[in-house]
């Protein structure tokens, strides 16, 4: 007599999770489960010339809501340059731009914006002779009435910092110019977080920054993905990006070489993706 | 013969001990948004917030900042922060920390002390924390009652009696810390003494960056190494409570010698001593054990070679260490508390390596590694949650002991 196969309701209630488990997930997805399935930023085939020059080949890119998307690249790769035609600085010469899956045309940084992608640049572009709160809202002041609402300023600007656990800021009142390092790159985020903004570039936001300083910026750089931000660090320090990061994307000679998970690859790997444009499986077919 | 369903008393002190639970985790909330929250109608909130009230736990008031929505605005109930407290004491290797905590989870007050390394002398520790104590109680108000007190102690604890078993960075032998300061207290409490990193998971868990996540790994690095699992929401204690000694899992067979005798325990190969021993740099008595990981990490980012490779070598061993543990236990979420948070953002790229060549694919795919919202305070902060479970549990039956001698006093 053949053996039983024990029918569906003799399983235990271990057995019959793991169903519904399988059940929800597509194993032919290659994204971890739970993930929303359109990115909120989707390069595709994106070409850049200057001139006889052509800085980006074919270049694609997503970046997803809730995670850290880490660009990577040796000097010259075309990060800075991707960077510049996601935040409408450059115009690209050809390939498909979707945001939230519908396709946009970014011409100027302030289409960029009212989009909701915002780009933190290396030199932060803070004003040092203008208090926190005057930079926060520096060109997008609030008025009642006639006057600014400076009360109600300070207050939005004061909340922001608190949402995000800044507590090195005493008062929103400093000047820039006596802030450290790691309190401008802050404020610099927090501009961004302040316009609710959905998308943040970061480009090289620990590079002049100490140790300490550099641990409090990427634990900030993580808290606003876990908000629900999509956030796109450039990094040349592979340790920042391993620490941080969900997923790496990474240019050799403007190509996207690949696009891959952190928690898949080694640190060994990415080096060897970023130098020779392949590692293994990964990277540029030989 | 068969249990009945709970009784209506039972419900009554359940539901009560919901309600606080929830505003005192998520902070003042308005009966409509209690109502939604723990499915009971809004008659049956007003009951028992009445209650609540009564005991002074809680108070009720009009809705600060101006309501925008018409109609008669709920009341807010907002526990009582400053009446009702808790003291958490934290016992570690390098420091001495004392605070009262209030309702909310806010820290009222708190005393800190450094210890320096060496001779632990139990009285005089105890004499110690119950002075700081008495100083915060003697500050809190007339009409404020403490509820609880708990300490987190960097050593295995039996669950069952609050017995230190062993604690391999201070020397105490079978010593109950938890019954000489409640006798050294006099507020007629028992004090509880629980593992420093389960107290940290736990308050990782409830109050930092594991909010909503109910599967995580807290690894807490001080002089030694210890971690907290929350399996299901709830922390995987074992038969005797003495469960989550992740630093003794051992990870390199034959490898250092570990203080509690084995070779290549993960604290062995990861923790304060391996790590400067590596650096090449002594351990000095004037320099904290935190300070000291805190060089190290601050060289090998300036480019000192020995500094970075002690740290790689360190981060490998970690990450091998964490490998196993999402093998086992699938977490949501890995968090690096204590010094191991300075070590995992100094060498996270040979942590993930290690993570993704030792770990199966399936289960660290989806994990989280994370630092420690509450820093340093993690381990002060559980103790006072764990301080507050006995009230969270039957809120009036516990406000009601308490009180009542002091009535009969009058």
């Amino acid at each position: 007599m053949p053996f039983a196969t024990p029918g569906r309701e003799n399983r235990t209630g271990t057995l019959s999770d793991h169903d519904r488990f399988s059940l929800a997930g597509d194993a032919s997805r290659w994204e971890p489960p739970g993930m929303p399935a359109t990115p909120l930023l989707d390069l595709r085939g994106i070409d850049k010339s200057f001139g006889p020059v052509k800085v980006l080949h074919e270049v694609a890119f997503t970046a997803y809501p809730g995670e850290v998307t880490a660009l990577v690249g040796d000097n010259g790769a075309g990060k800075t340059t991707l960077v510049n035609c996601i935040g409408g600085i450059h115009p690209w010469d050809a390939g498909d731009f979707l945001f939230q899956g519908e396709p946009v045309r970014v011409n100027s940084p302030r289409e960029a914006a009212d989009l909701g992608i915002d780009i933190v640049h290396q030199d932060l572009a803070l004003c040092e002779n203008l208090s926190i709160v005057q930079n926060m809202f520096l060109g997008r002041e609030r008025r009642r009435g006639l006057a600014l609402d400076d009360a109600g300023m300070e207050e939005l600007a004061t909340t922001t910092l608190a949402g995000l656990s800044v507590r090195t800021v005493t008062s929103v009142r400093t000047p820039v110019a006596s802030l450290s390092g790691g309190q401008r790159q802050t404020v610099a985020i927090a501009r961004a977080v302040l316009w609710e903004s959905r998308v943040i570039v970061l480009d090289e936001p620990a590079a002049a920054l100490g140790v300490a300083q550099t641990q409090q910026v990427l634990e900030l750089v993580r808290r606003l993905a876990d908000k629900g931000l999509a956030v796109v660090l450039i990094s040349h320090n592979m340790n920042d990006v391993f620490a941080v990061s969900d997923r790496i994307a990474v240019l050799y000679l403007g190509r996207m070489v690949a696009q891959v998970p952190t928690a898949s690859v080694t640190h060994a790997q990415v080096v060897e993706l970023i130098t020779t444009g392949r590692s293994g499986e990964l990277g540029l077919a030989r | 013969m068969m249990k009945a369903g709970p009784s209506p008393e039972e419900i009554r002190r359940h539901n009560l001990g919901t309600l606080l639970r929830f505003v005192h985790l998520r902070g003042p909330s308005s009966r409509a948004t209690l109502a939604e929250a723990m499915g009971l109608n809004r008659s049956t909130i007003m009951a028992l917030t009445a209650d609540l009230t009564a005991a002074g736990l809680v108070r009720e008031e009009l809705p600060r900042g101006p309501g925008r929505r018409a109609g008669r605005p709920s009341l807010v109930v907002r526990p009582e922060g400053t009446r009702v407290y808790v003291l958490a004491f934290d016992l570690g290797v390098d420091r001495l920390a004392v605070a009262r905590v209030g309702l909310g989870g806010t820290i009222l007050d708190r005393r800190e002390a450094t210890r320096t390394r060496g001779e632990f002398d139990p009285n005089e520790t105890v004499g110690a924390l119950a002075g700081a104590a008495r100083a915060l109680t003697r500050k809190a108000g007339r009409d404020a009652v403490c509820v609880g007190a708990a300490m987190a102690f960097p050593g295995t604890v039996r669950r069952s009696d609050d017995v230190i078993r062993f604690a391999p960075n201070l020397e105490v032998g079978d010593v109950s810390l938890g019954d000489a300061l409640s006798r050294r207290l006099g507020l007629g409490l028992p004090v509880a003494v629980c593992n420093d990193a389960n107290l940290g998971a736990l308050a990782e868990h409830v109050r930092g960056v594991g909010i909503g996540c109910d599967d995580l790994i807290y690894l807490h690095g001080d002089v030694g190494f210890g971690g907290g699992i929350v399996v299901g929401g709830r922390l995987l204690g074992g038969q005797d409570g003495y469960g989550g000694e992740i630093g003794h899992m051992v990870v390199n067979p034959g490898g250092r010698l570990c203080g509690c005798g084995a070779r290549g325990c993960l604290e062995a190969e990861v923790g304060e001593r391996t790590l400067l021993a590596y650096a090449g740099r002594a351990e000095s008595p004037d320099v904290s054990g935190r300070d000291a990981i805190r060089a190290v990490v601050d060289a090998a980012d300036r480019g000192d070679v020995q500094a970075r490779d002690a740290l790689h070598r360190v981060g490998d061993w970690l990450g091998r260490g964490v490998a196993n543990l999402v093998n086992i236990f699938n977490p949501g979420m890995v968090v690096f508390g204590g010094t191991l948070r300075d070590i995992y953002l100094g060498s996270a790229a040979q942590v993930r390596s290690a993570l993704a060549t030792n770990a199966l694919s399936a289960p660290r795919e989806n994990v989280k590694l994370r630092t420690a919202e509450l820093g340093d305070d993690a381990t002060l902060v559980g103790a006072a949650e764990f301080a507050f479970a006995d009230v969270l549990a039957d809120p009036v039956e516990v406000l009601a002991r308490l009180r009542s001698p002091e009535e009969s006093r009058v």
